[in-house]
């Protein structure tokens, strides 16, 4: 699928090298594979993805995101605790949590809508306005700074020529610095959309980037 | 196996399937042993699953380093209500990355050390709440649950018990104070994570109203083990305060970072030296932070000296954390790396009380100004009264996160602040 080498030696299985294609990163029979719609109650439905395709006017809730949802109230006691996974599955629909997304949300769930804006916005995860297709975050925490993530960070800002936090103007990337991502044996660790790249350095961010402009919407 | 570096010297148990996918299979897991500790611990009475880990001497490995069965044990008995285990995946200490090897190369470990635990505490529903980044790593996870799931390893009457246990897979959404067990149960609940004050403790007031216990991912990973082999077993390794092995995160600046499982009480110098292959470049050691980013920095003579258990961290100023060995060597510019730990802070700040929300704020901008070279010298002493001014102050230690690394890098580099501030030099920069 891709000639970029994947540095994430955590989903090829262990080969001891660093260097993987997609393929060996994920290959056919990869174990953690989940259906994108349903699968078990405890855990799958209530996992949202962030998908580059995002269609902001796209219902909530309806088909098999209903089935989701109705399947994530049935883990809790109250309805309430549905509110933080809602919020993802709207985002994963729609790229953002828009104000409109955030009344549905609470009109479902029995609650305020200043309530709800005040739980969204204290989370960093939710974005409160439309990104790019990639959401690309840096980690720019201690172990990775040490380790020259201030440089990967500056790289992909001028390879998409943005400025932090904003949309590069094809509408593809948006370059974030991210709080510690939980990979610091594995500098510089970035997260793009769901997927984490680690042992990024700033000569591969231009095969990155141009690698997730090749694979388009998938 | 070479994931992705290992050492002899290691004492492989937790991590002992790192780097071999086939172990996420429920297939593998059970022909290895697995889901043994589970039949066993059915077979006995709760009180004497808690009795087993108390003998073990297992402290709580999210931080705070509290002995596991006694927690277990401040739950309430036959109150009729239900009752929780919440397992806390969310791991945002810069420096750690040890849950989430744990899940994703053994998330069976995971879910049969939740099951027992919450056999012990008679609890009907698990929570395991993860941090929202880790997309990936939950989808292993939710195969596994799934899987186990199927085999009647979770749910209804487990392996015909007449027991029942849920387990529910939860996403945080990218807030670091979700990692505080009041906060991480507010945003269970669906509230902003901002903790609670205590008491009342979760063990009486916790998750949704009812009795709750919280432990991190490594402590209960190591249950089935512990279960299975009986508490005198795990006390081999170790010393007598903190009996065990434990996962050292090693990042920075030596050759071989990684998760390394070594008895606490290890030498945190032969660790950099001999397990980490020495630092990177044959560099000198400047500084190392032991435990994550919240606990004070120290300097290589100390670090010569400091053995790596929750005892030998505070004998030289320091604590242990959650065992996350952050290397830097002699090119490392200080005040830049406090700088960026404060930034953290002061983002990660949940804004409940002042000297917190205000004190990690202001902190933020002095340091910056320093870094900057428009620092005075009495900056100094004011970051020093500011910080000590968060100490204790607060409902949850977030706040004395700032004052660590900022006081102790005062009290240990005050040379570097002074060259930026006088000459605007930068001491150790490339």
């Amino acid at each position: 699928m891709s000639d970029v080498p994947f540095k994430n030696p955590g989903w090829a299985g262990n080969t001891g090298e660093f260097h993987l294609t997609e393929e060996q990163v994920r290959g056919k029979d990869f174990v953690g594979e989940r259906p994108k719609h349903a699968g078990h109650a405890s855990g799958s439905a209530t996992m949202p993805y962030m998908l580059p395709e995002k269609n902001p006017d796209a219902k909530l809730f309806e088909g098999d995101y209903q089935e989701r949802f109705e399947k994530i109230l049935s883990r809790y006691p109250t309805k309430q605790a549905a509110l933080l996974p809602a919020l993802g599955l709207a985002q994963e629909l729609r790229g953002y949590v828009s104000p409109e997304s955030m009344d549905r949300i609470a009109e479902l769930l029995d609650l305020s809508p200043a309530y709800v804006r005040g739980v969204a916005t204290f989370y960093t995860m939710y974005n409160k306005r439309p990104v790019g297709r990639y959401l690309v975050q840096v980690c720019t925490n201690i172990s990775c700074n040490l380790c020259g993530a201030d440089e990967v960070r500056d790289t992909f800002l001028s390879q998409t020529d943005t400025e932090l936090g904003e949309t590069s103007t094809d509408g593809n990337f948006t370059v974030i610095e991210a709080e510690c991502l939980a990979g610091c044996g594995f500098p510089t660790c970035v997260q793009i959309n769901s997927e984490y790249f680690e042992n990024v350095t700033p000569d591969e961010v231009p095969k990155i980037l141009e690698h997730l402009k090749r694979r388009g919407g998938s | 196996m070479a994931y992705p570096y290992v050492s002899d010297r290691e004492v492989r148990i937790l991590s002992k399937y790192f780097g071999d996918p086939k172990q996420r299979r429920i297939d593998t897991y059970v022909k290895r042993g697995g889901y043994g500790g589970l039949k066993k611990a059915l077979g006995m009475a709760p009180g004497e699953v808690v009795d087993t880990v108390k003998a073990s001497g297992l402290r709580g490995r999210g931080g705070a380093g509290f002995p596991t069965g006694v927690k277990w044990s401040f739950m309430p008995k036959d109150t009729g209500r239900p009752h929780y285990l919440i397992c806390n995946a969310d791991e945002s200490e810069p420096g750690t990355f040890k849950d989430r090897e744990l899940i994703r190369w053994d998330p069976h470990q995971l879910i049969e050390g939740c099951l027992i635990g919450a056999h012990a505490i008679g609890a009907q529903h698990v929570y395991i709440y993860c941090r929202g980044e880790f997309f990936e790593t939950t989808q292993v996870l939710a195969k596994a649950l799934e899987d186990a799931y199927a085999k009647g390893y979770v749910g209804e009457d487990i392996l015909g018990s007449g027991i029942k246990i849920d387990i529910t897979v939860h996403l945080g959404a990218g807030a670091y104070i979700c990692g505080e067990e009041t906060g991480l149960m507010n945003s269970l609940e669906g509230r902003r994570g901002q903790p609670r004050v205590k008491p009342p403790f979760p063990a009486a007031v916790g998750a949704f109203g009812m009795p709750s216990t919280i432990n991190n991912v490594e402590t209960l990973s190591i249950i089935p083990h512990i279960v299975t082999n009986g508490g005198d077993w795990y006390r081999q390794w170790g010393t007598e305060k903190s009996p065990g092995t434990k996962l050292f995160c090693v990042s920075g600046h030596v050759n071989k970072p990684g998760n390394y499982e070594l008895p606490l009480g290890f030498p945190l110098i032969d660790l950099i030296e001999d397990v980490c292959g020495g630092m990177r470049g044959g560099k000198a050691l400047k500084a190392v932070i032991p435990g994550g980013s919240s606990v004070p920095i120290i300097n290589a003579e100390e670090a010569r000296a400091c053995s790596l258990d929750y005892e030998g961290c505070v004998a030289v100023g320091t604590m242990l954390g959650c065992a996350s060995v952050i290397v830097m060597d002699e090119t490392t510019e200080i005040v830049k790396q406090v700088r960026r730990m404060v930034d953290f802070y002061a983002h990660e700040s949940c804004g409940q009380c002042t000297p917190c929300r205000e004190g990690s704020a202001w902190t933020a901008k002095m340091m910056r100004r320093i870094e900057e070279g428009r620092g005075t010298e009495d900056d100094l002493d004011t970051l020093m009264e500011v910080t000590q001014q968060m100490v204790g102050t607060t409902i949850c230690v977030l706040s004395d996160s700032v004052a660590a690394p900022v006081q102790s890098s005062i009290n240990k580099f005050r040379d570097e602040y002074l060259a930026l501030i006088r000459r605007g030099e930068r001491v150790g920069a490339a």
